[in-house]
């Protein structure tokens, strides 16, 4: 630990004199590179019942570089676990493969004509709204489910757009063993019309996974429903923006497959989305509705964990930036459910000052289960809801005020049982400028709630000295009710330090149980108490 | 290992001997739904690049700060502003309401999966560029405190040969 320690000052100090990247002559291209460590040194607190991981220390590492010239590109990137965070599901397939610390470096080539592309490597990619296909990278969830293969991309001028991509899809630190393609399919209806009020675009997509069904023994697909290797899943989308209406609709249907890994039995899948959106002036206007119905696409059938998804179906709801709004988040139910959000705007900018507005915001989201089986009464229960609203006033150059309310309902039996509970939560923020370069904000949030965990309590300092220093602290306190509560106490205290493109930050503190979501995807994170070191950099 | 974090320091050194990084080759949404080559948005004239999210707080006060000063700064140079959020499907339809109804003076651009974040080595968000009227990178930073915006300004009043007027008056 004490090295990776002088490495990573050592890594602080280059960081901070380093200013941009390097030019490799006149025609030689051109490289760059970014650097994210996250590190935790763990200590044992009696007041929390997880004891410190073995060895006290974690730490996720990620090295990207990128070589440019002209239309040609290429990159690798290493993943480095020292060993991996506590919590982080890519541990256990670390330390079951024989590169304890690495995962299988990510590499690409790439050439980016005027009309058409061709890419050789890890590719990154999305078909429509990611319901049937989505490869994507999220560090802070430990998630990297990119393709090793080929994609040819082609653009007819604006009318059509067209890709294909074929590979291996990453599991983790390595590859699922399944392989995985398809094509997607843009067709721009507005420009071939000469559509003069707006965009009309027609499009399509096919995608499917390949695995062999007997490559373990002890996992019996067969007898599960399956009775191909070969899984296939279409969508055909329409969008349509007109006179500041926005329209984008897709449904998918998919063949018969386990969607998830404890699924008994393997059944086909649909799905369903739409999103409409209106503006004028300072209003604008936005809802999403999506229909799930056993639409969980696993990477592997032999796979677990929340990386193991080849397609992306986030939580449509408000995801906060408050503690207390975020204790316990909405999961998307992938064998059934149905629901929506809408989110009206309003800003309110006063005409002789620019610096004096209101901003009005409020959102509402529901999901209930789609299945009668999945209910023990047989009746559709619901998942979810909140319904809540936020004012920000700017009343001067200097000061800033914002409040929250929010009026959240969530199923701890994930629809089973008829049994919601209730939490309301009210937050202030205050933001006060002193000069140019000082500023304080503060946060105090409180969670009210008969049932659970009780009532809970946070706040938050902190003090910024712009352009480089920010330092906080922060509360939250599990006050409890009527004999419900744990009485914990989570603080955190730190400071971050930002030149130009290099970041570090460090913290000490409590953190509780719970998930992490990051883009509507959670993972469970352990309790634990330590020292956090977050350094990032690129050049 | 160890030689692995080594690599990691060299590849940091290497950036002693440093030039201008230009902007990647690569096409994203903008605001009608129509893709577009962040490419073709330079040449005329520098632009300020920020990347942000509806569930980034520090970046919506970065480009709320920006969108409170720009009538200042633009009667002090030519520049676009080029708003880059990074919200994927979940809260995208989210974060064009909410650009629309902040009446941002600006470019937004929407990088559902994040293949311009990717392209620009960006691993956290706020993190903003300045790019010159040549296409080339001539700044960046990370992180955002109430304030910091000003070192964009001063950097596009560098690249364009002129004194910041805001920066002394207001101070």
């Amino acid at each position: 630990m004490k090295r990776y320690l002088l490495c990573a000052m050592a890594l602080v100090a280059t960081a901070m004199t380093a200013s941009a990247q390097v030019q490799l002559g006149e025609k030689g291209g051109t490289l760059s590179a970014s650097i994210e460590s996250n590190s935790i040194i763990y200590l044992n607190d009696k007041g929390l019942s997880t004891p410190a991981p073995e060895g006290y220390f974690g730490s996720n590492n990620y090295l990207k570089v990128d070589y440019t010239n002209g239309r040609f590109s290429a990159g690798l990137q290493f993943d480095i676990y020292a060993p991996a965070l506590q919590g982080y599901e890519i541990g256990p397939y670390l330390e079951a493969s024989k590169f304890k610390h690495i995962a299988y470096p990510m590499k690409y080539f790439k050439w980016q004509d005027k009309n058409y592309s061709v890419m050789l490597g890890d590719i990154f990619d999305q078909f429509g709204n990611g319901l049937i296909f989505r490869t994507f990278e999220d560090r802070q969830l430990g998630f990297n489910n990119s393709v090793e293969g080929l994609r040819a991309t082609y653009n007819f001028n604006r009318y059509l757009a067209v890709k294909m991509l074929y590979g291996r899809p990453r599991l983790y630190n390595t590859y699922a063993g399944s392989w995985a393609g398809g094509a997607d399919l843009s067709v721009s209806l507005g420009d071939i019309f000469r559509f003069k009020q707006g965009g009309l675009y027609l499009e399509a997509s096919y995608a499917n996974r390949y695995e062999g069904l007997h490559k373990n023994q002890e996992i019996d697909l067969v007898s599960r429903g399956m009775t191909s290797g070969l899984v296939n899943m279409a969508s055909g989308r329409l969008n349509f923006d007109v006179a500041g209406v926005t329209f984008r609709s897709e449904y998918v249907y998919k063949g018969k497959d386990l969607c998830t890994s404890a699924a008994s039995v393997a059944k086909p899948g649909q799905a369903a989305y739409a999103e409409l959106g209106y503006s004028y002036k300072g209003f604008s206007f936005s809802a999403t509705a999506r229909m799930l119905d056993n639409m969980g696409t696993l990477v592997s059938l032999y796979g677990t964990g929340t990386g193991n998804a080849l397609n992306y179906l986030p939580a449509l709801t408000r995801q906060y930036t408050y503690m207390l709004a975020n204790l316990n988040p909405y999961q998307v139910n992938v064998e059934g459910e149905f629901g929506g959000q809408a989110d009206i705007y309003y800003t309110y900018r006063s005409k002789s000052n620019r610096y004096r507005y209101w901003n009005f915001h409020a959102n509402y989201s529901t999901y209930y289960t789609l299945h009668t089986e999945q209910s023990k009464s047989g009746a559709r229960e619901r998942l979810w809801q909140d319904i809540n609203f936020d004012i920000e006033r700017q009343w001067s150059k200097r000061l800033k005020t914002t409040i929250l309310y929010s009026f959240q309902e969530w199923n701890p039996y994930h629809g089973y049982h008829h049994r919601t509970y209730v939490s309301n939560i009210f937050v202030a923020d205050v933001l006060y400028k002193f000069d140019r370069k000082k500023s304080l904000r503060v946060e105090l949030q409180y969670l009210l709630s008969g049932e659970y965990e009780g009532d809970w309590a946070a706040a938050l300092v902190e003090f910024n000295l712009a352009p480089h220093w920010s330092i906080y602290a922060s509360d939250m306190y599990n006050i409890g009710r009527d004999g419900l509560g744990t009485k914990k106490n989570y603080y955190n205290a730190g400071f971050s330090f930002t030149y130009n493109r290099t970041r570090v930050q460090l913290s000490y503190g409590r953190n509780r149980a719970g998930y992490i979501c990051s883009g509507g995807v959670c993972r469970y994170s352990p309790e634990y108490t330590g020292f956090n070191l977050a350094i990032t950099s690129s050049f | 290992m160890k030689r692995l974090f080594l690599m990691m320091i060299c590849a940091l050194a290497v950036s002693f001997s440093l030039s201008a990084q230009a902007l990647p080759d690569v096409r994203i949404e903008n605001i009608d739904g129509k893709e577009i080559a962040i490419r073709d948005l330079a040449g005329t004239k520098p632009l300020i690049i920020c990347f942000w999210s509806t569930t980034c707080k520090p970046c919506i006060q970065e480009l709320a700060a920006i969108n409170d000063q720009l009538e200042d700064w633009r009667a002090e140079a030519e520049f676009d502003v080029v708003a880059v959020s990074v919200d994927d499907v979940r809260t995208s339809a989210r974060a064009k309401a909410f650009a629309k109804a902040q009446g941002w003076d600006m470019i937004c651009l929407f990088d559902a999966n994040q293949a311009l974040k990717r392209a620009m080595n960006v691993s956290l968000t706020p993190h903003s560029f300045v790019v010159g009227k040549d296409g080339n990178i001539a700044y960046s930073h990370t992180g955002y405190t109430p304030g910091s915006e000003q070192s964009l300004l001063d950097k596009v009043l560098k690249i364009s040969g002129k004194t910041s007027k805001t920066a002394k008056t207001k101070r």
